[in-house]
Order: C-alpha cells, then structure tokens, then sequence
C-alpha cells in the first residue's frame, strides 16, 4: 500500500524519537513537511460531506421527526388533533358478545318462554325510542314478541341513570343497538350516542318500564 | 529504529507491568471460559448440572473477563505508556496506578464471583454486579490519574492523535459508568428505557472507551515501527472527532422492531455510517503498517483491517432489512468478535510486542513464539468469526421460515458452532503462548537477553526508511 516513496510522505529525519514524532506530526498538521503528500483533500472531503447529506435525508425519512409517538419508521407525526373512527357495529358486536348474548343467545334467537329473540323482532326493528328505553331503563312484566309471549324474565337497567346495575354509557348503548338492529337479518337504522342521550335526557331517572308504556311510545 | 529505549521507560516499569500481567492472565481465564460457554452451545447437557458453569453465566464471566480484565487492564497499560513516552518525563503518580490496578483487579475478581453465583445483571457488556460498579469507578479513576498527569504536564505542548484517544478513554469511562450505575442500578429507569440506556452503555463502552483505548496505542506504534509520518494525517482530528461525537449515538442498533420510537434505530444507523469516516481515515493513517514485516505491526495491521470490518459490518447490519435477517442470530457475536478481538486485542498485542521490550530493557524470550502467537491468533479469529458467520446464515434462514422447527434450525448450525469451539481452542493455545512468552520475559529468564538500546531483537526487524 505504501512502499512507493512517490506516494507517501517520508519525514525529514526519522520519528524514532519521541520528540521528533511530535515535531514532525505538528509540522505535518500545519501543512508543511507532508512532501510528496498525493492525497487529494477533496476525495476526503467530499466522502465526508456524502456521508452527512445521506445522513441528514435518512433521518428526514425514518425518524418519525423525533417524535416520541412514533414508531413505525416509514409513518410521519401527524398534523390536528388525532381523530379515532370507531364503526358502531364492530363496538356493538364486542359488548353484545360480552353481555346480551348470556340470553339473547348468539345468533339473537333468544329462548322460547324466557328470553325474548332480537332476530326478526317488531321491537328491535320498531321505532328507536322503543329499544333505547328497553336498554336504559330495563322491560319488567309481559312482552309480545313475534306473536309469543314472554313474561318469565325481566330486562335488566343497562343505562346511565340512578340505581343502575351496569350503567353503560349512551356510547355503548348505541353501539350495541346499531349491532342488533343490523345483525341477523335485521335492516333497521343505526341508532347514534345522541339518541340516546335525548331519549335519558327526556325521561330522567325512573324505574323499569312496562310493555304497555313502550307502546305509547311512537 | 524501533528500539529506541529511554530511561523513563525503566522508571515506569512497575505499574505498567503489573497492569500487563493483570490483562494477559484475564485474556487466558477467558479464553478457557470462552470454550466452555461454546462447547455448551452444541452440547447444552455439558456441566449444566453445576449452577456456576451453566451457559448464561459462563458466557457473562467470559465476556466479564475479557473486557474488564484483558482489554481494559492492557488498554490501559498502553496508554500509560504512551501518554508517559510523548510527556517526556517518567510517569508521575505511580503509586495511583498500581494502588488503582489492584483494586481494578480485585473488583474484576469479585465480579465473576459474584457473576458465577448468580448476581450478573443480564445487560450486554455490564454483567458487572452492581455492588463492584462504584469500586470500579474509583480504582479507573486512580489510574487515570497518571495518565492525565503525564498529559498535562507534558514538557511539549503540542498534542498527537495518540494523546486524544488516551485522554478520551480516560475520561469516557467513568462517564459511562457512573450514568449507567445510577439509571440502572441506583435509581433504575422504568421500562423500554433500561433497554435505550444499556444499549447506549455497550456501544459507548467500545466506540468510545476500548476503541480509543487501541487506536492511541496504534496511533503511536506504526510511525515509530515505521518510521514515517503517518499519511493524511491533517483528517486524524476529524475522524477523532467523528468517532467521540457520534460514536455513542449508536446505542440502539439493537432495538430495531422493539418497543422504541422509531427515532432511535434510524439515529443508530445515521451514526453508524457516518462512523465508516472515522474507520476510513484510520486506515488511511495506519495503512503504513500493512506493508511493513515487524511482527508487532503484523498484529497491528489485522487488528486495523478488523476495525474497517467491524465498522461496515455494523453500519449494514443496522439497517432494518438486514437486521431483521442478522437479529438474535450469531451474526452479532461474529461482530462483537471481530470488534473485540479482531480490532482491539490485536492492536494490543501488537502493542504489547513493541512495548515490552522497552519497558523491561530486554527482548522477547521467544521470537518463535511471537510468530506462533500471530499464527493462532490471527487463524482462531478468522476461524471463530467465519464460523459463526455461518451459524447465523443457517440460523437467519431457518429463524425467517415458520415452517422449520426451532431444533432443526439447532441440528443445522451444529456443525459451525462445533468449528467455533475449535477456534475458541485455537484461541486458548495462543492466549496461553502469549503468558508464557510474556511470563518468561518479565521474569528475566531471557537467554538472549540484550538491552533494547542497542537495538531491535531481531523479531522487531523494522524496514529503513
């Protein structure tokens, strides 16, 4: 590599010395002293200033912007507020699966005599005031449900209102509504948080509802 | 040429001697601890029934052994050296030295006792229990405290590129220690940062504590081996500079697809590249040394050639589609061993060839045994690293496929990791050449004992300018 005295700096007197090493380097850091130095700075220089630009475009593309929220090396930080859209359906699916479905069964078809089926069901698919009031505030009595009677359970107090067992929020309440009445088969409109929000609103707090109260209801 | 023996060197003598002796014995206990942990790695029954000689905690005492006992103890005996050879003057606060090398010493002790009883603390690089941390701060402290002497009270004022990688080693270490002890140790981190924190601690520990510890040493034994002014030697400062600046920014190359913002595995890689300048003008500084025949540049030149290589090995490997195939394979011991072995210990094997002579006033024992040590050295570690280049190509290809069964992966790395046993043997036998030709030397059993002033023995044959 070296060898070839054209090419590499031979110092004046040899660096075997201590001082004559440190003389010899200084002068080479001045400038001088480097005979026959071929070395092009610019190569050296250039490598360098390559190697910033890329370093400079690579944290540009991968680091998120330093942000501390990101971690997936292609995403960038985001601009506003973080806006989440969550589909009612999917929501409704996980708490009906966590709650309603110990009665009301999988595929909604209840049980006949005690619990009433949500699959085809005039009550279900009927007026939203009608359901929403069944969740909040519970069913008690005798219901009529596709031509059958059943009077053998009672609807539990699902919303937000005073001595109740669950009080889901009129979110989850709405959620889990828009799924029953869009979910075997069933076509009805989905029904939003400010629904029922108005409808607990508009009634305060009460007791368990009867099925001829739910009738007046239009 | 090379021979050139001052009167400050015997003045010396004691502290770096002793700093020496401490390293080669520990290079050798870790060597033969380095078989043990590999044999386990092909033979996973092989003395598990003995809770001290179980993998986890043979490969920490290794690891323990060799950074903190070898590399640190001879590092730092160069650098002594070197910083005492460019003050011009005997090292000053020699009872500092040797009162901080034996507590060095005893702390590295303690610390694989109380690795080998379970305390190892499961941090790459830092198997240290936490209880030898403060001891070893101190007793680094204590030795530093000759070397910065000899610095600032150096009879020239001017610096050379071997002062600013010792200086830097001084410093960096009881740096990196301390920071690591408190947010480890004293007052720990929660969560994904003790992962960030002790990443940064293994990466510091090598681009700025142990590199810097060999390249004063290299820096300093090729223009005085050669004889010549080291070439383009106006970019040493700026690949210093490079390597102290961006050297510690690396720490999270090895978090890439670990619960990190994604800031810190890019910022790894950015440092890593930009480190390949500082690996580039090392090269081109020291290239002297390649052509040269001393043995001890021999030794040198591999070490540098392993420094390019550990240096572009890293900057690929950081890069994420290549660390998802490289990731908790033995592609990543294969770079710590070409860093730790192929770059620092054979520069400092070098540097202890060219040294020893001056400090103790007399030549080697055995010229042979120079070369035997420079054979099996240099063929263990292309051995080693090779081998387990291997095992991690078979290991990344199985790993990569959910089709191939974890053991089958095992059956087909098998073979490699058996070859690295063997290097790792190779590797003991050097290790054990290296004592003994070092044990016979200091003692003074030489027969062809001749003062150094006279010139080079003729293992140290230095080309003419």
């Amino acid at each position: 590599m070296n060898g070839d005295p054209q090419r590499d700096p031979v110092p004046d007197q040899a660096v075997a010395a201590d001082e004559r090493l440190l003389e010899a380097h200084e002068r080479a850091l001045r400038g001088r002293g480097d005979r026959g130095d071929r070395h092009r700075p610019l190569a050296i220089g250039a490598s360098l200033i390559a190697l910033a630009l890329f370093s400079g475009v690579y944290l540009e593309r991968y680091t998120g912007h330093f942000s501390p929220l990101i971690f997936d090396e292609n995403a960038k930080p985001l601009k506003g507020e973080l806006v989440f859209k969550i589909d009612p359906v999917v929501l409704g699916q996980r708490y009906y699966g966590a709650e309603c479905v110990a009665c009301h069964r999988s595929q909604g078809e209840g049980s006949p005599g005690i619990y009433p089926p949500l699959a085809g069901s005039e009550w279900v698919n009927g007026p939203p005031g009608r359901v929403i009031r069944i969740v909040v505030y519970g069913l008690r009595g005798k219901v009529r449900v596709e031509g059958n009677d059943f009077s053998a359970s009672t609807m539990p107090v699902y919303g937000r209102i005073l001595n109740s067992g669950h009080n889901w929020s009129d979110r989850k309440i709405a959620a889990v509504l828009t799924y029953i009445r869009q979910e075997w088969g069933n076509k009805a409109d989905p029904i939003s948080e400010d629904d029922v929000a108005a409808v607990r609103k508009a009634v305060g707090n009460r007791d368990a509802m009867s099925e001829d109260e739910l009738e007046l209801v239009k | 040429m090379n021979g050139e023996w001052t009167p400050n060197d015997s003045a010396s003598r004691g502290p770096l001697l002793l700093l020496l002796a401490f390293g080669i014995l520990w290079l050798v206990v870790s060597a033969g601890l380095g078989i043990i942990a590999s044999f386990q790695l092909h033979e996973p029954e092989f003395l598990s029934e003995y809770a001290i000689l179980t993998y986890g905690r043979v490969s920490a005492l290794c690891e323990t052994a060799f950074v903190y006992g070898w590399l640190a103890n001879a590092g730092l005996a160069l650098a002594l050296w070197v910083l005492g050879r460019l003050s011009g003057e005997p090292l000053r606060a020699q009872n500092w030295a040797v009162a901080g090398t034996l507590l060095w010493n005893a702390s590295v002790a303690a610390a694989l006792v109380g690795v080998a009883s379970g305390d190892a603390t499961g941090f790459e690089f830092l198997g240290l229990p936490s209880y030898v941390q403060l001891v070893m701060f101190f007793s680094y402290g204590a030795i530093a405290v000759a070397g910065l002497l000899a610095w600032s009270g150096r009879i020239r004022r001017v610096s050379f590129a071997s002062h600013w990688y010792a200086v830097a080693a001084l410093f960096v270490f009881p740096w990196i220690l301390s920071v690591v002890h408190v947010m480890l140790f004293a007052a720990p981190a929660r969560g994904v940062l003790q992962a960030i924190v002790a990443g940064w601690f293994a990466r510091s520990a090598w681009a700025l504590w142990l590199a810097p510890l060999s390249l004063c040493a290299a820096y300093y034994v090729v223009p005085k081996a050669t004889g010549r002014v080291l070439p383009a030697y106006g970019y040493a400062a700026p690949g210093f500079w490079c390597l102290i600046l961006v050297g510690g920014l690396a720490g999270g190359r090895h978090l890439v697809g670990g619960p990190v913002p994604a800031w810190i595995p890019s910022v790894a890689a950015v440092s890593c590249v930009l480190l390949l300048f500082n690996a580039f003008v090392v090269a081109l500084n020291l290239r002297c040394a390649f052509s040269s025949k001393a043995v001890e540049l021999r030794f040198i030149s591999v070490g540098i050639g392993a420094y390019v290589l550990s240096a572009v090995a890293d900057s690929l490997t950081t890069f994420r589609a290549v660390a998802e195939r490289t990731q908790f394979t033995h592609a990543d011991e294969a770079q710590g061993q070409v860093a730790l072995y192929g770059a620092a210990s054979m520069i400092l094997f070098g540097g202890i060839y060219h040294a020893l002579p001056l400090i103790t006033g007399k030549a080697w024992y055995s010229a042979r045994l120079v070369v035997a040590h420079l054979v099996l050295a240099v063929s263990g570690i292309i051995l080693l690293v090779g081998s387990l280049c291997l095992s991690a190509f078979v290991q990344s290809r199985g790993l990569l496929d959910p089709h191939v069964q974890f053991s089958e992966i095992f059956q087909h790395a098998r073979p490699w990791l058996l070859m690295a046993t063997l290097a790792r043997a190779v590797l003991l036998l050097g290790s054990t050449v290296f004592l003994a030709n070092f044990v016979l030397t200091a003692c003074g059993i030489s027969e062809a004992y001749r003062p150094a002033s006279l010139g080079p023995p003729s293992t140290l044959e230095a080309p003419g300018p």
